[in-house]
């Protein structure tokens, strides 16, 4: 199974290869960890593994699954295995808002190469200001939204094609300064 | 105005710090009443009150900020005073007059001396005038003042809303090229969030700790200070870990702020709760702000002193005189959870709770409006829950919030809790080794630990596979016949996410 961060969008492969009684074992990105799991009272559970014990729990909804691992909160949606192979872990295609809100100023042009921490959208939520960058080198193909419009959580932003393999890269540009 | 008891109170505010202040209201055998907004039409503190009127749409400024609705609702449930609480309205000179002309008592200081306080220049005149230290700076907001400050002083500079609070309208300029931009987006962040675009600079001190004196003065000008908290860590200018006594602060310097802040107190003719905020740099200190107002850290200073100061600020409402605080004891920290992703610079997160779990035990609080099935929305600001630890000293308070957070718990957004708990637990927190840049200099480019990191994978294959996750019962999403005003059923709650049981 695959699951690709919501945040960042960085994808793991995940094997459970077993969960009987109280052994666990399981392989993160083909590294084996061997535990203990009890399941607890109100779904979740507590895992034993590299001398630790940490609680987990999980939600499973329409796109996306939420998880607690200890005080921790993350979101991963599942990756299918077509998707996944030479593609994964690269790119986005798309930058979403992360979070519902009001679209400030758009930084990036149709057409435009951008590096990754490169800042593209500005939103507003929560009375903050939010710059939204780009999470790799890429070019920016198409501007789904402008200056003063509000999004969704989840809406897409920007599209993009991935960045001209040669060496005029905003990234490399950045290295040279 | 006379001394009166108030009766019914009404709290114009939302969230943890409505129930904080309902909590100290009931005890004392006082009424409540409750506002919201349409977002908030199942939150906790409307359940909380006695009664609960709706104010407005979902956006503050509709609501929250509606000085007429919250007026008028005050008159039709009856209520004799208005507790601001902290943000919103809780520093608007208008609000506290409105409420006075309307015969409401206001938890606050008197809206003059609010306004001359609110304004970040004018403070630093009170301040000047008071004698307390000022940092250099200029109060001035358009370019041509600002490079010539800035070549006076040198880089980096620091740009300020005068209206501001809570880091908002705040940037920091590190060289002539970024000045204008900065000044502009300072301007447009505080007409935004304050209504008011005025910036003012300040010359930006390197490594500074923040460092506050909790005040309480009452009518008859006696003014008390109960201590200090140090409020150094932060993220985006905003608190993020408050604790009292201020690690290593020398008995002669606290002394010395101690008594700026008493003058400047009192130069003010101040009333009511309010805190004093000053930058420590080595020995020197620098006044900074007063918040009028109840801050969100106050929890720590009631820890240490074993006091109540919900219920000293209706005290002093009403008239009565301020009490000399009982003697401190051990330490107190707070940490801020906020609804935020602390990987992606700190942007806000939303959505509702799915599961929550709260510590609790020997010197352990927790201040939140947060259950199953509550919404954190867009609307308002992101803290979901206050954890405060007492000890005997430091390390018992440390250790203490240690467990604290690896007992909380939360399935929904994300938050800053794993951070948090990084932070309590590092060498360099431990030393006290603490300054406004703590993040940067020992934490930069946070990531969960690798054992929190393969927990969450497990996790997330486990429920995929249905062997974990929120046990809903029979439960059926969205119960859309309830009454709008109802609180949500936990089964309502899972609307969008699928239910389902160990299988």
């Amino acid at each position: 199974m695959r699951f690709k961060r919501a945040e960042g969008g960085k994808v793991f492969a995940v094997e459970i290869s077993a969960c009987d009684g109280k052994t666990l074992r399981a392989s993160i990105d083909g590294e084996e960890i061997t535990g203990e799991i009890e399941t607890t009272a109100d779904g979740g559970a507590i895992l034993r593994f590299d001398g630790r014990r940490i609680r987990i729990n999980g939600a499973r909804g329409r796109k996306s699954i939420l998880v607690a691992a200890g005080p921790a909160s993350f979101e991963f949606a599942p990756v299918e295995g077509r998707v996944g192979g030479a593609h994964h872990g690269l790119a986005a295609v798309e930058i979403a808002a992360p979070m519902p809100g009001k679209v400030l100023r758009v930084m990036v042009a149709e057409g435009d190469v951008v590096a990754a921490g490169q800042g593209l959208v500005v939103l507003e939520a929560m009375k903050m200001e939010t710059t939204i960058a780009a999470e790799s080198d890429a070019t920016v193909r198409k501007i789904r939204v402008s200056a003063g419009a509000a999004v969704e959580h989840g809406q897409v932003l920007i599209e993009f094609s991935p960045a001209p393999a040669n060496p005029s890269t905003g990234e490399s540009q950045a290295q040279a300064r | 105005m006379k001394p009166r008891k108030i009766r019914k109170l009404l709290v114009a505010n939302r969230g943890e710090i409505a129930l904080r202040v309902m909590r100290t209201a009931r005890a004392l055998g006082i009424a409540t009443v409750a506002v919201y907004s349409d977002a908030d039409r199942a939150a906790a503190h409307v359940g909380a009150a006695g009664e609960a009127i709706a104010i407005g749409p979902s956006e503050p400024a509709q609501s929250y900020l509606n000085i007429a609705a919250i007026i008028a609702a005050a008159r039709a449930a009856g209520a004799d005073a208005i507790h601001p609480g902290y943000g919103f309205l809780s520093e608007r000179p208008e609000f506290a007059r409105t409420a006075a002309e309307n015969d409401l008592l206001f938890i606050g200081p008197p809206p003059e001396v609010m306004a001359a306080l609110g304004d970040k220049v004018a403070a630093r005149r009170i301040a000047v005038k008071a004698g307390a230290p000022v940092v250099p700076g200029v109060e001035t907001g358009d370019l041509a003042s600002a490079r010539k400050f800035a070549e006076r002083a040198g880089f980096p500079i620091l740009v300020k809303a005068a209206a501001g609070g809570g880091g908002r309208g705040m940037r920091v300029v590190a060289e002539a090229g970024a000045l204008e931009a900065a000044l502009e987006a300072a301007s447009r962040e505080a007409q935004a969030a304050f209504g008011d675009g005025r910036v003012f600079l300040e010359k930006y001190l390197a490594r500074p700790r923040h460092v506050e004196i909790q005040l309480v003065a009452d009518r008859h000008g006696e003014v008390v200070a109960l201590g200090e908290r140090d409020c150094s860590i932060q993220r985006r200018h905003q608190k993020i870990i408050e604790e009292s006594p201020a690690p290593g602060f020398s008995s002669a310097t606290r002394a010395r702020m101690v008594e700026a802040a008493l003058n400047l107190a009192r130069a003010a003719g101040y009333q009511n709760a309010g805190t004093a905020e000053f930058l420590l740099d080595g020995e020197e200190f620098y006044f900074l702000e007063v918040n009028a107002r109840l801050q969100v850290e106050h929890p720590v200073t009631e820890l240490r002193f074993g006091c109540d100061l919900v219920a000293e600020q209706l005290r002093i409402a009403e008239g009565e005189r301020v009490r000399a605080p009982d003697a401190p004891r051990g330490a107190a920290l707070e940490c801020r959870i906020n609804a935020e992703d602390p990987e992606y610079d700190f942007r806000p997160a939303t959505g509702r709770v799915i599961g929550l779990t709260l510590p609790s035990g020997p010197g352990v609080r927790v201040d939140t409006h947060l259950e199953p099935g509550a919404e954190i929305s867009p609307f308002y600001d992101s803290l979901a829950a206050k954890l405060v630890a007492y000890g005997a000293d430091r390390e018992a308070a440390r250790t203490r919030m240690i467990a604290a957070l690896d007992e909380f718990a939360l399935l929904g957004p994300r938050t800053n809790a794993a951070l948090l708990r990084d932070i309590i637990a590092s060498e360099a927190f431990a030393r006290a080794d603490l300054s406004t840049r703590f993040l940067e200099e020992h934490l930069p480019r946070w990531r969960p630990d690798e054992h929190i990191m393969r927990a969450a994978l497990i996790a997330a294959a486990l429920a995929a596979d249905g062997r974990i996750g929120s046990v809903a019962g029979g439960g059926f999403a969205g119960a859309n016949g309830a009454k709008a005003n109802s609180r949500p059923s936990p089964w309502t709650a899972l609307a969008g996410f699928e239910a389902w049981g160990r299988r």
